[in-house]
């Protein structure tokens, strides 16, 4: 049983040993300018705005639904935010100024995270009240915010937001983005959040099966629209992390985002089925595609292999989740190839 | 006997099967005439299915012989059996819904023209043809989903009858029909039959079973009572010999009080029950049985707010009792095990720990409005020790325990709520012997601390040895009631009741018994 235990223990924790491997195999082919602080920095950097968004995307999948949505109120609330702080501009090459209301950021900040919040509510209605299928609804919302989004911009870049709205995004604490530390509280806090709090309780048990979740009392249409707007929630933050270190908005923002934060979600362990995973398997998903990006980045790999790359990764990591699930009932059916006494 | 002169399509000798810890089969003979309808009956567990399962090669015998058409088959495989012309109808018939009747008929050969397309008047034609010369006529070119419940079953056999069946197992095939359509059925049944077709006809109606069946064969805990002549047997005689001479395996001390918990007055959902009315006291159990469709199932859903419970007036502890969700009948003190534990019992992939307080979170959190861990494993703690609930640790999965256990942790889970009432819809299906009595001890525990229970069961049995009084529903209303204790209170006088027999067969079994 012991032994059992053991593969067990190892079983859960493969994702963080395949990020040791692949650590290892960078500093052999880079060398030891890849374990410095400054590579450290930017995995987190690159790990910080696909990590707000994957906490969403995985709070989502957590319920058993998929949101597409995000990456297209990222757009949207990137040129939004822009278009209400900026002065008027004429167009000039593809660039322009915002509405002219200049808006505080302190104004538009809230905003943004009021207005995220509301769209994860739409989708959530749409999708447990008028019982629409998940996927669909939230593409179809992706493409529609991307619309406005263009809409607004007119496909306009707008360049110069101001500085009490960049600190997230652009804003250092010594050598530390603030971005790094803000997302790496975000994990903490929703790991924590999810693990003991009533509402993650209900995320669980709505996801991994619906019906005996109401058989308990629970209101999985309320859970799950809840987990929208979490989601939206998170896609705000996003946006005005993004927004703020870039300081220009351009529509396509945050575009194919949302495959890489499922594939982070997955990577790390959670389930597309619903009701299994965590917020921190999720985060060492973010993790390992951000070291592999940074990685092949500092070998000068081609681009697009490196996006070839990352396709190979999530397939392993699908392939591992399957096998894992295998050898888990081989062993509760004394079927596993270590000799077990059969009777 | 004409009958006994014709063909024998098949002989199954001897049939023995074992599964880990229960006889299954043991010893059981059955032949089939070409040109008869065979009933097969026996309560649940007795083992028609595994008799059945074994027939169509869906199990391996452990010893007997199974002769097919006068050939002698070993060990028969799923498509040996399908070559043999032995072909199985279930209650709910699959097939392609959204494809028309023709190319259900016709599936792979569907005739094609000289361009390689399909041929559709033709295809039209000829199952047209062919349902003609069954004596069927449905639309051919209407969609299958379309069809009636019927229809869809008649369909389903004149199929089999295409490819060859000579044998066809009827499994239930009127439970979701109504008298008109059975009628239908039986009289298509009946024609097949004059031209040779065989059946097996399992059902729990027993009246069906006089109506349309030539011979019966009654098994009970997997040994073969007997095969009959149907025209020499009557319902009471057909039940006494499935139930046997039974000794219950449960006794219980009453803990009835006076004080009614739960009142249900002229409670009424058009097709699904009728003016039910009835009463549970405070520590009474109740027992609840019908056939399926009877009523007994929905009306346990909808009391808990699954369902819509139509109009009539329940009370509970004296007040107005309506519950739109789960979670308001948790709340004011109805709390609902459920048939489906998988389904709708469990979190299977979440451990035992959370699966227990699911429905008492809220009483559990801490001042920061988290989930206090003391208080959730002090309660956890305590109904793994209370209901002896079997596991390596709380945080095991919960949909990795056996069956037994798995039911404890939705009583832990329902328990937990202080509920004033407790409806159980069949509380012991799938679950061993051992765990049974468990079950029948939680409950009388649960009934001793002043709850009022009601039993949903098909299990006369069970119900004798824990309940109280006995309802049974019939066709949407309840048409009986027995006391424990009292001299009719009998399982043939319980069976007869749940299958709406009238007082004039009651009388017939009180002659048989006196």
């Amino acid at each position: 049983m012991t032994k059992g235990k053991w593969l067990q223990f190892i079983l859960d924790r493969m994702i963080w040993l395949i990020l040791i491997l692949v650590v290892i195999f960078f500093t052999i082919r880079i060398g030891g300018k890849f374990l410095s602080g400054t590579t450290l920095i930017n995995v987190l950097l690159h790990a910080s705005v696909l990590g707000v968004l994957t906490i969403g995307q995985t709070i989502c999948l957590l319920s058993g639904n998929f949101d597409l949505s995000a990456e297209g109120i990222v757009s949207l609330l990137t040129v939004l935010a822009a278009w209400l702080m900026l002065p008027y501009r004429e167009m000039t090459l593809a660039q322009a100024g915002g509405i002219g209301w200049e808006l505080s950021p302190y104004i538009v900040i809230p905003l943004m995270l009021v207005l995220g919040t509301f769209i994860g509510w739409i989708n959530g209605i749409l999708i447990t009240r008028l019982r629409m299928n998940n996927f669909i609804v939230t593409l179809a919302m992706q493409l529609f915010l991307r619309g406005i989004a263009y809409v607004i911009s007119l496909g306009a870049i707008m360049p110069g937001t101001p500085k009490d709205f960049n600190w997230l995004g652009g804003g250092r604490i010594g050598a530390i983005p603030v971005s790094v530390i803000f997302t790496l509280i975000l994990f903490l806090v929703f790991e924590f959040f999810v693990r003991y709090a009533r509402f993650g309780r209900e995320l669980y048990a709505v996801g991994a099966n619906r019906d005996a979740a109401r058989a308990s009392g629970f209101n999985p249409e309320k859970t799950v629209t809840q987990a929208y707007m979490i989601g939206g929630f998170m896609a705000a933050l996003a946006a005005w992390m993004l927004l703020g270190r870039l300081e220009v908005s351009v529509p396509t923002l945050g575009q194919g985002m949302t495959l890489e934060t499922v594939a982070s979600a997955v990577i790390g362990g959670v389930a597309l089925s619903g009701g299994s995973g965590s917020i921190m398997g999720a985060f060492s998903g973010v993790l390992l595609l951000s070291v592999v990006d940074t990685g092949l980045n500092m070998m000068e790999v081609d681009p697009f292999w490196i996006t070839g790359v990352r396709g190979l990764i999530i397939l392993v990591a699908l392939l591992l989740e399957v096998q894992k699930s295998r050898i888990r009932v081989d062993m509760l059916a004394g079927r596993a190839k270590s000799p077990v006494v059969r009777s | 006997m004409e009958t006994l002169s014709s063909n024998v399509i098949l002989e199954m000798k001897g049939i023995s099967k074992a599964f880990p810890g229960v006889q299954a089969l043991n010893n059981v003979d059955l032949t089939v005439l070409e040109g008869e309808i065979h009933g097969l009956v026996g309560k649940n567990g007795a083992g028609k299915s595994t008799l059945m399962a074994i027939l169509m090669g869906l199990h391996s015998l452990d010893s007997g012989e199974l002769i097919i058409n006068g050939r002698l088959i070993t060990n028969v495989t799923p498509r040996e059996a399908l070559e043999a012309g032995i072909a199985y109808v279930p209650q709910q018939v699959r097939m392609m819904d959204s494809l028309t009747v023709a190319e259900n008929i016709l599936a792979g050969n569907l005739p094609v023209n000289r361009f390689g397309l399909v041929d559709w008047e033709a295809a039209f034609k000829d199952a047209e043809e062919r349902l003609h010369r069954l004596g069927l006529e449905l639309d051919v070119r209407q969609r299958v989903e379309g069809l009636g419940v019927v229809e869809q079953t008649m369909l389903a056999i004149a199929k089999a009858l295409f490819s060859n069946a000579r044998l066809i197992i009827l499994d239930e095939p009127t439970a979701a029909l109504a008298r008109a359509d059975i009628e239908r059925l039986f009289g298509f049944i009946r024609s097949l039959k004059n031209m040779g077709v065989a059946f097996i006809y399992i059902s729990h109606h027993l009246e069906e079973v006089f109506e349309i069946c030539d011979r019966v064969t009654v098994l009970r805990n997997g040994q073969q009572v007997g095969t009959y002549e149907v025209k020499d047997l009557d319902i009471p005689h057909l039940i006494r010999l499935m139930v046997g001479e039974e000794i219950r395996d449960y006794e219980r001390q009453s803990t009835c009080q006076d004080e009614v918990v739960l009142e249900v007055r002229g409670l009424t959902r058009r097709g699904h029950y009728e003016d039910v009315s009835f009463t549970v006291r405070k520590g009474e159990v109740v027992g609840l049985s019908g056939l399926a469709g009877s009523g007994a199932a929905a009306l346990g859903r909808a009391l808990f707010g699954l369902e819509r419970r139509g109009v009539g007036e329940v009370w509970l502890k004296g007040k107005p009792f309506t519950a739109k969700s789960p979670r308001e009948a948790l709340d004011k003190g109805l709390a609902y095990l459920p048939q489906d534990r998988y389904r709708f019992g469990l979190v299977g992939i979440r451990p035992v720990r959370e699966n227990i307080t699911y429905t008492i979170l809220h009483q559990l959190l801490n001042a920061l409005r988290f989930v206090s861990f003391r208080k959730e494993n002090e309660v956890v703690q305590k109904y793994i020790e209370a209901l002896e609930i079997v596991c390596t640790s709380p945080e095991q999965r919960v949909g990795l325990l056996s069956g037994g256990n798995q039911q404890k942790v939705i009583f832990a889970k329902l328990a937990a709520t202080r509920p004033s009432v407790l409806i159980l819809h069949e509380p012991t299906q799938g679950i061993d012997v051992r765990a049974k009595l468990d079950i029948y001890r939680i409950v009388d525990e649960l009934a001793s601390q002043g709850i009022g229970v009601l039993i949903i069961s098909s299990e006369v049995r069970e119900l004798l040895g824990v309940c109280d009084r006995i309802l049974v529903m019939y066709k949407g209303r309840i048409s009986a009631e027995f006391r424990s204790g009292e001299p009719q209170t009998t399982p043939e006088n319980i069976l007869l009741a749940i299958e709406g027999g009238n007082a004039h067969d009651q009388r017939q079994v009180a002659a048989v018994y006196s």
